[in-house]
């Protein structure tokens, strides 16, 4: 009936238009009503599966804001949790493949652990989106920070800081997992860049495990050996917490620095603003969980092969300086708790 | 013994080729680094002394740590939340000794499973994020963490009290012999009339109780839980030092004595790595052959026998 009745109302319309002119014209109308329907038949009903590390605050909050979009649009979102659980990862986005959604969406550990997979998926014409973590397989799109360009962005800031003989030159580095890509990545931009002054001393570069005991034991330590480090740089907010109780342990508040690569979880931002980092690179995960449904959005709607086409989607990071930057952390809302 | 050989070898070729090693500042740093591992070590200690095996130590401490966190966050005062905290984790412990010595589950899958539960259920509760912060304001509780008199880390005075305690209770009190004679012959002390069911409870209690106090020391040292310590290598780590250091697994052997000796081992290595600045595959090569070296050591000077051995030892 819809179009039946549309066209008897662009009819009713056009002598109701001698009368007044500005009445917007029927065939406009139709066009847009078309842009719709085209758009629910792409998206409508389809399944978007999901397969995050583990739903920590930066994964929930991804997991909100496409729950929220897909919700509206009609589009089905199946999560599964692995919990940090690399065997466990394997097996969700296996078996998720076997179920065939139309697009899967996947956050890698490491480079090569979902690699074939990936590559299996886009074969079995599923479209592959990958998040934050690249696999050495390239996919349909990717959606996250340049990690690299992260470590680049710190290395620059602290060099400003502590090179030239404003500091002592004196960084330690703490890695997240070591062979986790978001973190060597970023580990080898930030060397790249202080390998070009030789003012700057890499002292330390350990990985913490994600651990914020780790990451304070570590650091303990290198203050221990290097009492006038200038600046540490954390791949990531909740370890570095544990270095920042590590320097006010050593005395050295204020004087060693933190600078971290900030997800833009709320704490992050608490604890810059206590003083205990002092500088994120933050990247908001709340418009990055836009971007990851404009990509899913964009390749349900392009006809494209799965498998065709190289996407990136790129985040760009901000600084947190102070209270006043405070938008670049994100707020969880209460009922997402 | 051999153990302890190891660690005086250790310490002099460190002192020796690693500049900064051996200063006040470094040993200092050093046992601030190996306080909590000797703190969960200890509890676990008892449990092994008592022919036993606790995985869920680290659980059950994260789980009641983030408890006690979230209380403090909302208000209730620290000694009220660090207490709750206590009992949730000594119910725990109890829970296991429950659940091994009457319903009659073998140790190592009870923990196993337990631990999951524990932390399944806080996740879904409690702490959905996996990490929770300590709100600003609780300056004196995170003293704790911090240094006392001449630069000495409050953590290894805690670490110290407990292995004093522990020693006392292990040595010289009729609790501490009952769990020695319960794990060198468990059927032995039920005959002879010792309360064995009670007695593992308090084991497993006692253990979930020492490993409170070890993630108490955790949290003022970092101002936060992260609940995943609980499935990382951490509890690996405590029973690698439990048994390196001579507490024997098939139970009844080993003391206080033993557990600082491998805790300090442990230390030492890893300190020294970490101001070599290794890589962590060197870091684990040279891990695993020391712990061989050791452990090799250990079993030429005390061979195994037929008393002592058993399946998988």
């Amino acid at each position: 009936m819809g179009m039946k009745a549309i066209v008897s109302c662009g009819l009713a319309a056009s002598f109701l238009a001698l009368a007044s002119p500005a009445f917007a014209p029927a065939k406009a109308a139709e066009a847009r009503e078309q842009l719709r329907e085209q758009f629910d038949k792409a998206v409508k009903g389809k399944t978007v599966a999901w397969a995050p590390v583990w739903l920590g605050v930066l994964e929930s909050e991804w997991t909100r804001v496409m729950k929220n979009h897909f919700d509206d649009y009609g589009i089905k979102l199946e999560v599964r949790d692995a919990n940090f659980k690399s065997d466990v990862q394997l097996q969700a986005v296996s078996a998720l493949i076997n179920e065939h959604p139309d697009v899967l969406i996947v956050q890698n550990p490491n480079v090569t652990l979902l690699a074939k997979e990936l590559k299996r998926a886009m074969q079995a014409g599923i479209y592959v989106v990958q998040v934050n973590m690249a696999s050495n397989t390239l996919t349909d799109a990717y959606v996250g920070v340049d990690a690299k360009d992260l470590g680049r962005k710190l290395a620059h800031n602290i060099i400003g800081d502590c090179g030239g003989g404003k500091g002592s030159g004196e960084v330690s580095i703490l890695e997240g997992e070591a062979t986790a890509a978001y973190s060597l990545d970023m580990k080898n931009g930030a060397l790249e860049v202080f390998k070009s002054d030789p003012s700057i001393k890499v002292v330390s570069s350990q990985p913490t495990s994600w651990d914020a005991n780790k990451a304070g034991e570590i650091t303990a330590t290198v203050l221990q050996q290097h009492p006038n480090l200038c600046a540490i740089l954390s791949v990531w907010g909740p370890q570095a917490a544990g270095a920042a109780q590590a320097i006010k342990a050593a005395g050295k508040a204020g004087k060693a620095k933190i600078y971290v690569a900030s997800d833009g979880q709320p704490a992050d931002c608490d604890l810059l603003e206590q003083g205990a980092f002092y500088r994120n690179l933050s990247y908001r995960a709340d418009t990055q969980g836009e971007a990851i449904v404009n990509a899913v959005l964009a390749l349900l709607q392009s006809g494209d092969k799965p498998g065709s086409k190289r996407i990136a989607y790129y985040t760009t990071p901000a600084w947190v300086n102070s209270k006043e930057d405070r938008m670049y952390c994100f707020t969880v809302p209460k009922i997402a708790k | 013994m051999a153990v302890m050989a190891m660690c005086a070898l250790l310490i002099a070729v460190f002192s020796v080729w690693l500049p900064g090693f051996f200063s006040f500042g470094n040993l200092f740093a050093l046992a601030r680094n190996i306080s909590i591992l000797g703190i969960l070590a200890l509890g676990m200690a008892v449990v092994v002394i008592g022919r036993g095996l606790d995985l869920s130590q680290v659980a059950s401490l994260a789980a009641s740590t983030a408890i006690a966190i979230i209380l403090m966050n909302a208000g209730l005062a620290t000694p009220l939340a660090l207490a709750v905290g206590f009992l949730l984790a000594i119910a725990i412990g109890v829970m296991n000794g429950f659940l091994i010595s009457v319903v009659e589950m073998p140790p190592l899958l009870t923990t196993l499973a337990s631990s999951l539960a524990v932390l399944g259920v806080t996740r879904t509760t409690a702490v959905q994020h996996y990490v929770v912060y300590l709100a600003k304001g609780h300056d004196d509780f995170l003293k704790l963490g911090g240094n006392v008199w001449g630069g000495a880390p409050a953590p290894l005075l805690v670490f110290l009290v407990m292995a004093a305690l522990v020693h006392l209770l292990l040595s010289r009190t009729v609790l501490g012999r009952f769990i020695y004679a319960h794990g060198d012959n468990p059927e032995a002390a039920r005959l002879s009339g010792l309360p064995t069911r009670p007695l593992t409870m308090v084991e497993y209690g006692l253990s979930a109780a020492i490993g409170y106090v070890g993630g108490v020391v955790m949290i003022s040292e970092t101002a936060l839980m992260h609940l995943q310590v609980a499935e990382s290598t951490l509890i690996f780590d405590v029973i690698m030092v439990v048994v390196l250091g001579g507490v024997s697994l098939v139970g009844g052997r080993g003391n206080v004595m033993s557990v600082l000796v491998g805790t300090l081992l442990i230390g030492v290595l890893l300190n020294g790595m970490t101001i070599m600045d290794m890589d962590v595959q060197t870091q684990n090569i040279i891990k695993g052959i020391v712990l061989l070296i050791a452990i090799g050591l250990d079993s030429y000077l005390h061979p195994r026998d037929e008393e002592t051995s058993k399946q998988g030892d």
